[in-house]
């Protein structure tokens, strides 16, 4: 049974990334919200590096490593900006600074990941 | 304690993390395999097929097709309509009686602010994603979407919404309890000041739902955009795009300019309770909430029900025998409601206090919306007139939407008008007037489009009779719960209220039992089209409508027709085909 008659047969109908791309937003929310560390990086993580799996995926990338460095960038922003908002927040019993060390730890782990990745990992093999 | 519990979320986490690397590396190797070289591919692969899907579950979880993710988006929405409904029976069996007895008046708050909720964001926005994902890149002639893997990111985003908007629900302890703020969200209440129980962690996780259910559905519609612009085929033009997609696209506009509102406003929100800043309580906070809350609510109201319309422009000819009348001009409406959407917020604010000059003028434009509604409503019913109408469950319902839609809409004209608001404000009239609309017209609507393309979801068709009995419990189970309601407003019945004087007993009773009756319909149609799923008769014709007699055959079923050709000619299912040394077929298969 043809399900798509007249559908290129190059098209890709699957992709893994993002079931785990809506599962890494949530969990990063979370994590940042409630000031759970855990949740913070581990959904950055799983965001980021989904993006940069989907990034190779569609093409976009020949590689995802460099795509993580551009998320690593982007998460120490807002990791600096939490910190920045720490010392100038006037609330009582509010604190970001560890929110800012978890979204920065995130950046750094992603970084880590991206450069190990272009040191060790070799080129995609032809199929 | 509080070490070890971080220490657990760690660990945790750190397990899972490594769970989705180790599965994803199994699922891109069997990916990048080419299912061309051989057959019998690893991880439940259809051999022979030139493009890849997996099989099983995997195939749902990773399906980027905008069929299968159409299908997700509707199972999702049954599900969630299925919840909303429940939520709602229950408040309606314990006003059958004006004490406090089956449930508590908190547990009533819960469940109302759920309802509603549940109804508009988990129901409403995603059935009617399921019915444009599945067929506007059908009926555009259109490969799929324009952005397949942002389409899957949009409904992938819904379930973990879902789960965090029921999380007081499903969360059994005493620092996290459902959002009692209503849908809403009304600062200073939201905002969880005072002595009130709202400042608790089960408001933030309902704000971080809805907040994710906003991001997925701007998504859906920055990918319904893209799609309807670039990827119409040659012989689809502005001139003949159906009216289908007319509605989506205008749809998705106002999505665009809406949701993004809402998400900020509820970030501000978020700060607000958490992180003490001040943007909504100081002098006027609680106004600013309303204006921005609204801005986004009143379009919102039009994101749910210009599809819908657009289903009714749709299927409605098709059982009059005839071309939608004036067909041009329920466009021009539906762009003129898109436009008009935006400059009527205030009418729900009109008891605020607000400057009498910018009341009526809010109050005017509120009522210029009544224009294109009407154009849209004549051109349905001259539609039908002298047509040759065949009475069908899905046209039915579309009959059922022009009836209560009508009712709904002049019960709005009246609420447009500023003195008659100061009386009705907040008061059953409303919620009478917008259930007419929300669920006798847009939920109408949806299940039109469900039995409608029923055949082409399932293969199979419905139980006519059981159709049947479905609309006609709803239809006049609508209509007694909400005119109750209606009379309820007039007496001076208060919304949002779990007790009531006994002055309204009746009334009350009255409209119970109607909600027992939508309850009996919503059985029968679960049941119709489950069973009817599993052993309904197979359809073997791409046309089970006979629209090809009045010329009014369009592409979604020349899609399926030419989906069936092919299931015959090349013998899919291997049993019925007699090979050499094989096993003959049965009768019963041939």
């Amino acid at each position: 049974m043809d399900e798509n008659p007249g559908l290129s047969d190059q098209y890709r109908m699957a992709s893994p990334w993002p079931l785990f791309i809506a599962l890494g937003i949530p969990i990063a929310e979370l994590g940042i919200l409630f000031d759970l560390p855990a949740l913070a990086v581990g959904g950055l993580l799983l965001l980021c590096g989904s993006i940069a799996g989907m990034a190779k995926e569609a093409g976009y990338a020949k590689t995802p490593w460099r795509a993580l460095a551009v998320c690593s960038v982007l998460l120490f922003g807002l990791g600096g900006l939490l910190l920045y908002a720490d010392t100038a927040v006037a609330a009582e019993g509010v604190r970001f600074v560890a929110r800012g060390y978890a979204v920065i730890a995130a950046g750094g782990l992603l970084l880590l990941g991206s450069l190990l990745g272009t040191a060790f990992v070799k080129e995609s093999q032809p199929i | 304690m509080e070490i070890n519990g971080q220490l657990a979320l760690t660990v945790l986490m750190g397990v899972f993390l490594v769970a989705v690397a180790a599965w994803l590396t199994r699922v891109e190797n069997w990916r990048s395999y080419t299912p061309l070289a051989s057959g019998g591919g690893a991880y439940g692969q259809e051999s022979g097929h030139a493009h890849e899907k997996p099989g099983g579950l995997i195939r749902w979880f990773t399906t980027v097709d905008h069929k299968d993710i159409g299908m997700l988006y509707g199972l999702y929405g049954v599900i969630a309509f299925l919840v909303g409904g429940a939520m709602v029976m229950i408040m309606r069996v314990e006003l059958a009686d004006p004490g406090m007895t089956l449930i508590s008046n908190t547990f009533y708050n819960s469940l109302l602010t759920s309802h509603g909720i549940t109804m508009l964001f988990l129901f409403g926005t995603p059935i009617i994603a399921a019915f444009s994902n599945y067929f506007i890149p059908l009926v555009i002639g259109a490969d799929d979407m324009a952005f397949p893997r942002i389409n899957a990111i949009a409904f992938w985003l819904l379930p973990p919404a879902a789960l965090l908007i029921w999380a007081g629900f499903l969360i059994p302890t005493g620092d996290i309890i459902p959002a009692q703020t209503a849908w809403t969200m009304y600062t200073p209440l939201s905002a969880g000041v005072g002595n009130g129980n709202q400042a608790n962690a089960g408001v933030d996780l309902m704000l971080l739902g809805l907040h994710l259910s906003g991001v997925s559905a701007t998504m859906g519609s920055i990918n319904f955009i893209a799609t309807i612009f670039t990827e119409r085929a040659e012989e689809v033009t502005w001139a003949n795009l159906d009216i289908f997609s007319w509605t989506i696209l205008t749809q998705s506009g106002l999505i665009l300019f809406a949701f993004p509102l809402l998400g900020s406003a509820m970030v501000m929100l978020l700060a607000d309770r958490n992180f003490g800043t001040v943007f909504f309580a100081g002098e006027g906070g609680a106004i600013l909430w309303q204006h921005l809350f609204w801005f986004f609510g009143h379009p919102e109201v039009y994101i749910l029900v210009l599809p819908p319309m657009g289903i009714v422009s749709y299927v409605l000819p098709r059982f009059s025998g005839r071309r939608l009348f004036g067909f041009k001009f329920v466009v021009y409406s539906t762009l003129a409601i898109g436009v008009l959407s935006f400059g009527v917020w205030a009418h729900h604010m009109f008891a605020t206090g607000i400057d009498p000059r910018l009341r009526a003028s809010f109050m005017a434009v509120s009522m210029a919306i009544a224009i294109p509604s009407a154009v849209k409503t004549f051109n349905w019913i001259t539609t039908m007139w002298n047509g040759r109408i065949r009475l069908t469950t899905p046209m039915l319902f579309c009959i059922g939407f022009v009836s209560n839609f009508i009712i709904g809409g002049v019960t709005g004209v009246f609420l447009a008008s500023i003195p008659i608001d100061l009386v009705l404000h907040d008061t059953y009239y409303v919620v009478g007037h917008f259930h007419y609309i929300v669920m006798g017209a847009i939920a109408f609507a949806g299940f039109a489009g469900l039995y409608y393309w029923y055949p082409i979801f399932t293969g199979r068709m419905y139980q006519r009779k059981l159709g049947k009995w479905h609309f006609w419990l709803w239809m006049v189970g609508t209509n007694i719960t909400f005119f109750a309601m209606i009379l309820l407003g007039y007496g001076g019945m208060p919304r949002r209220y779990a007790t009531y004087l006994p002055q309204f007993i009746t009334l009350h009773q009255i409209a119970t039992l109607g909600a027992l009756l939508l309850l009996v319909g919503g059985f029968i149609w679960l049941y119709n089209f489950i069973i009817s799923w599993l052993e309904g008769p197979v359809i073997e014709s791409g046309d089970p409508w006979n629209l090809k007699e009045d010329g009014l055959y369009t592409a979604e079923w020349e899609w399926f027709d030419r989906k069936l050709q092919t299931k015959i000619t090349d013998g899919g299912e291997q049993q019925d085909v007699a090979t050499d040394g094989g096993h003959e077929s049965d009768e019963s298969d041939s």
